[in-house]
């Protein structure tokens, strides 16, 4: 493996338009080395788009991508460079497991050997002499994510590797995730559930009807959307939220005994409530889940929501 | 840049890495040959209910290939050793545009002789004609027309002249195993008109006869006994060889003879092209080429494996033109391998000898089967890339080789012999061994006719993959 200068994925103002819709806008972000980047946005936000057009399948309309510093169609044998899974239903389903990954072998000029580790690698070592249309979703995403090692490159994009696996399979995917960016390579992971993502991803990038919303690491995000909550737990609901609320607070119930405070730092919130005898049992700052940010920063960006459904009905 | 080799390795391996076609391509072959099989054993049991081949004529002499014709009527006397033969057209009856008059020196006058002829044409000027199918054109023009034959040694020369004093060269000619006493004369044939009525199905050929008359005069004679100037019928011998005895005749007035007679000499026109038509199973060959060619790619398109081939090649040109070495060059395999299959089974009925690879003109069938197969498997693999759709491919392609043969057998000759002409079918003209009445193409153009539309698809194909998002 080839790290350093070559572990990167640049974007820069790539825009895709499929006649008047526009996939993607002027979106620019950048897949540092050792780190997993994850890749979010709801369904049809551009996520495939825009990693097809990092992988010069798909020619933008304006805007670049490059990988490791260079246009991907300039690369002599990507697979050394660029590993990518995009459809593990990509597969001819006659072909034997082992034969599908040992012509994309041959066709980088890589050691037949090459094919034997990476299918111990991702568990198939039993099944690379079956065929692909035998196997199971979750398989083929272990032969696509083998595909995808299959150079050793110092660059991974991955676009929804988790579909399909069982938990076992997710815990999996999350260690080889972690692991290939710990020696120092690039990795893009798209997703459109945030929770996959948790407790993997370093940064994010979130896009939402082809443009960018955030991109910023997991730290920053999750502190954004905690920001000024605070989580309270009371026997007199009611009083409490009477007694904030005039004191200049949103207010919001959550639960038969838990408010969400927002507006007033916690200090001040117990503060209040002794001076009016409110009595409490906990208050605490508010620390969102990844999947809450998700949804603050995209809701204004999911293409088909619930009230599309509402209102065709 | 991505090397090619690794390439073209990469998309053998995807061939061959999917059992369905590969068994098809050997399929291919086995069928094939054992419709070769079935198909001998049918036409030998047309043999034996028959009854014997062959016409009243019974075939002698050296070169007695059922291919071939040999009708004339000719009048003739022995030619000693060195010598020469002239005489003048003086009118000719237009019988047909390839009637022949003319003067010709023999070995004998058995069916099959070697021979060369100078002789002139209603339509097609003057002609020197040798050993069944030689032809050159002399130029000139229709009768009148003076002729002149020269023989020293084993060497004839024919000359033309438009007043007997200024003579042209036509061609020359060497003829081996001329006997010392030759035979030497003046001789008419007119050919049959071709009367084909087509259904669908079936077909009737009529082959008309045609009767040909020309006079001839200034006839002079030398060899080396003497010579004979202004010759009258004294020393002459009528032998007739015409299609119809009825037609053969002659008849002296002083010093000119008319001498009428039917029939052709050179290449038979009806013949039997028993290697022709053996290999015409290999079409069943063809249309499973056809379908794992088209498969070859379109299946990558239906899951869309060819964005990860794209991906892992991201020269596109490149892998369409692995793809096109592999595909081709399975398909000249298999072409190759069922047309040797069909020739070695191949058990033509009556005396005709067995075709034999080593003959040049089987051969020629046989390689150019390959080639055949090979171009087939381009065309429909650049439709597969065009279309990206199996059916659609498989169909179009199907259908542009079998269509035109099958409409032809329900057009009247002109018209199938067009279609065979600029549809992608012409190239099944490399199958042929001999050139018959209803021959449209020379072999060579015709799979040239058939590399062209392959070309096509394949130039298009690389422009699309090349421009359009995988």
């Amino acid at each position: 493996m080839d790290t350093g200068t070559d572990a990167t994925i640049e974007v820069r103002g790539l825009t895709k338009r499929y006649g008047r819709t526009v996939a993607v806008e002027d979106l620019s972000f950048a897949v540092a080395p050792g780190t997993v980047t994850g890749f979010v946005g709801p369904n049809g936000a551009g996520k495939s788009t825009t990693m097809r057009m990092i992988l010069g399948l798909d020619a933008p309309d304006a805007g670049e991508a490059l990988v490791g510093g260079r246009p991907y169609r300039e690369l002599a044998t990507p697979l050394r460079r660029v590993g990518a899974l995009l459809d593990a239903e990509a597969v001819h389903h006659g072909r034997r497991a082992r034969d599908h990954l040992l012509w994309m072998a041959h066709s980088n000029a890589l050691p037949e050997r090459r094919v034997d580790e990476v299918i111990e690698l991702v568990g198939l070592a039993g099944a690379g002499r079956r065929r692909a249309g035998a196997f199971s979703l979750g398989m083929r995403q272990r032969l696509g994510i083998a595909a995808a090692l299959l150079g050793d490159p110092a660059v991974l994009l991955l676009d929804e590797p988790a579909n399909g696996l069982d938990p076992e399979g997710i815990r999996w995917i999350r260690g080889l995730l972690r692991s290939l960016a710990a020696e120092g390579r690039a990795v893009l992971v798209s997703s459109h559930l945030m929770g996959e993502l948790e407790g993997t991803a370093d940064h994010l990038v979130v896009i939402g009807r082809g443009r960018l919303v955030a991109d910023a690491p997991v730290r920053e995000l999750l502190a954004a959307a905690s920001a000024d909550r605070v989580a309270l737990r009371t026997g007199e609901r009611s009083r409490a939220m009477t007694v904030l609320a005039n004191a200049g607070a949103v207010v919001a119930a959550t639960d038969r005994d838990a408010v969400t405070v927002s507006g007033l730092p916690a200090e001040r919130v117990v503060e209040l409530l002794g001076a009016h005898g409110v009595p409490f049992s906990e208050v605490s700052a508010h620390r969102a889940s990844l999947e809450e940010a998700y949804m603050e920063l995209t809701r204004d960006d999911v293409e088909f929501g619930a009230g599309d459904t509402a209102a065709r009905a | 840049m991505t090397a090619f080799l690794p390439l073209v390795r990469a998309e053998w391996t995807k061939l061959r890495t999917v059992p369905r076609w590969a068994g098809a391509l050997v399929a291919a072959v086995v069928v094939t040959v054992l419709l070769g099989v079935l198909s001998g054993t049918a036409s030998t049991d047309r043999q034996v209910g028959g009854g014997p081949a062959g016409g009243p004529a019974a075939p002698s002499g050296p070169s007695t290939s059922p291919d071939t014709v040999d009708e004339f009527h000719l009048v003739h006397r022995a030619l000693d050793g060195d010598g020469r033969i002239t005489a003048r057209v003086t009118s000719q009856t237009d019988s047909h545009g390839w009637a022949k008059a003319g003067l010709i020196v023999r070995a004998s006058t058995d069916r099959g002789a070697p021979y060369a002829a100078v002789l002139v044409t209603p339509d097609h000027g003057v002609r020197m004609q040798w050993g069944y199918g030689h032809d050159e054109s002399g130029g000139g023009g229709p009768a009148p027309r003076w002729l002149r034959l020269t023989r020293e040694g084993d060497t004839i020369t024919g000359e033309e002249s438009a007043d007997g004093e200024e003579w042209r060269r036509v061609g020359s000619v060497e003829l081996d195993g001329l006997p010392h006493t030759a035979v030497a004369g003046m001789f008419v044939s007119s050919p049959s008109r071709v009367e084909v009525e087509r259904q669908f199905g079936s077909e009737s050929i009529d082959e008309v006869s045609t009767q040909g008359a020309a006079t001839f005069d200034a006839v002079a004679f030398e060899d080396e006994d003497g010579a004979v100037g202004d010759a009258d019928e004294s020393g002459w011998e009528d032998h007739d060889a015409s299609l119809l005895p009825e037609d053969g005749g002659s008849t002296w007035a002083g010093d000119a003879v008319t001498i009428t007679g039917s029939g052709d000499i050179g290449r038979a026109a009806f013949a039997d092209d028993a290697v022709f038509d053996s290999l015409q199973n290999v079409v069943v060959g063809l249309l499973v080429v056809v379908a794992v060619s088209v498969l070859f790619v379109t299946s990558e398109y239906r899951r869309g494996m060819i964005r990860t081939t794209f991906a892992t090649s991201p020269r596109r040109g490149r892998v369409l033109a692995a793809k096109a070495v592999v595909v081709a060059a399975a398909a000249f395999a298999v072409g190759l391998a069922a047309a040797v299959g069909v020739v070695l089974i191949a058990d033509p009925p009556g005396s005709r000898p067995d075709p034999s690879l080593t003959d040049a003109t089987v051969l020629r069938a046989v390689v150019g089967t390959g080639l055949l197969s090979a171009l087939v498997a381009l065309l429909a693999l650049g439709a597969g890339t065009l279309l990206r759709r199996s059916a659609g491919a498989i169909t179009g392609v199907v259908l542009l080789l079998v269509l035109p043969q099958v409409v032809a057998g329900a057009l009247p000759l002109s018209a199938a012999m067009w279609l065979q002409r600029v549809t992608p079918a012409a190239g099944f003209a490399v199958q042929a061994t001999i050139r018959r009445y209803d021959t449209a193409l020379g072999p060579v153009a015709g799979l040239a006719v058939l590399a062209a539309y392959a070309a096509v698809a394949m130039g298009l194909a690389l422009v699309r993959v090349r421009r359009r998002d995988a």
